[in-house]
């Protein structure tokens, strides 16, 4: 699912089946690390739709997380605190962060939550199908990664 | 000079026939080029898409083809990448086959779980197909996977747009 109205309805008739909450999370900056940060926003977002597109019905897909890169390490913790804490209230089961900034990484685990970190790829040489590609080749490994952690969660209830 | 008078009558009335007539003209005329509208239109390719398989290649065994169109949307333009499942059944009938769960919109894999071998299985919510799409009872999904229509061409494989709903297939 993502968020608009018409997958929010869905949303709302099944929530029993969508317990799982994807956010890929986008840096801004304006300086020598802008293009970088740029290029891993592309990134993360065509593997967050991709993901969503293969797992319509369990994942709802919400808006970036966006930060800026100059934030200090406590201005976001306290922002994804607020997040995490919203997020859990509600029913999901499972919360995913995806990322290509290594710095979330003690910041998410000391929340106990998950990130997916993926170290990002350049993709702006490359035309469609390669791109395509590339991007299919990493979510293919992901979808691994959600389905496990699903059946784990399942196990431990059963 | 010629003898031939207008008189004021006449060329009152000429005046309005002309200015009328025009006026008729002017708004007839979209009207018309409406109505003959879709016979003017070229045919945009048809709605059939072509894939990278030839039709040879096909087996019983379902394989991923993906296609790519663009579909415009107001004045966005968006590329699609559309997948099925495609094989030919026992009659030598080709099949294709949605990947779209009926259930809640996952994508569906075929042989990809261990448990249900020569089955399409949704990872999202366990539901199971059958390899001609009906779906197995007593798992989630309510209705058998839709399907694309097909054409042959030159020995290539072309797909609708999108799939439609099949009933009691």
């Amino acid at each position: 699912m993502r968020w608009t109205a018409q997958d929010f309805s869905t949303f709302t008739l099944s929530k029993e089946y969508i317990d799982t909450v994807l956010i890929p999370m986008v840096p801004i900056s304006f300086d020598e690390r802008g293009k970088d940060a740029a290029s891993g926003s592309e990134f993360i977002q065509m593997i967050a739709i991709e993901i969503e597109r293969q797992f319509k019905g369990r994942i709802l897909l919400l808006p970036s997380f966006v930060y800026f890169l100059n934030f200090s390490d406590q201005d976001k913790k306290m922002l994804l605190t607020k997040w995490h804490h919203e997020l859990t209230k509600k029913s999901f089961k499972h919360l995913f962060f995806i990322s290509s900034d290594q710095s979330w990484k003690s910041i998410v685990e000391q929340l106990k939550g998950e990130l997916i970190w993926i170290p990002s790829i350049p993709l702006e040489h490359l035309d469609g199908t390669n791109k395509m590609a590339i991007i299919d080749n990493q979510v293919k490994q992901l979808l691994n990664f959600f389905v496990e952690k699903w059946q784990a969660a399942e196990d431990v209830n059963a | 000079m010629s003898e031939q008078r207008v008189t004021r009558r006449q060329f009152l009335s000429y005046t309005i026939m002309g200015v009328g007539g025009f006026m008729a003209v002017a708004s007839v005329m979209p009207m018309l080029r409406m109505a003959v509208d879709p016979v003017l239109q070229v045919e945009a390719g048809g709605d059939f898409i072509a894939t990278t398989v030839k039709v040879d290649e096909l087996t019983n065994e379902p394989t991923r083809v993906d296609f790519q169109f663009e579909q415009e949307d107001g004045w966005y333009t968006s590329n699609v990448t559309q997948t099925a499942w495609v094989y030919k059944d026992d009659k030598g009938e080709i099949i294709a086959l949605s990947p779209v769960c009926k259930h809640l919109g996952c994508t569906v894999n075929w042989n990809s779980n261990k448990d249900h071998p020569n089955q399409f299985f949704c990872p999202c919510h366990k539901g199971l197909y059958e390899k001609d799409g009906t779906n197995v009872p007593g798992t989630p999904p309510r209705g058998p996977l839709d399907r694309y229509k097909y054409k042959v061409k030159d020995g290539v494989l072309y797909l609708s747009r999108r799939a439609s709903a099949v009933r009691g297939a």
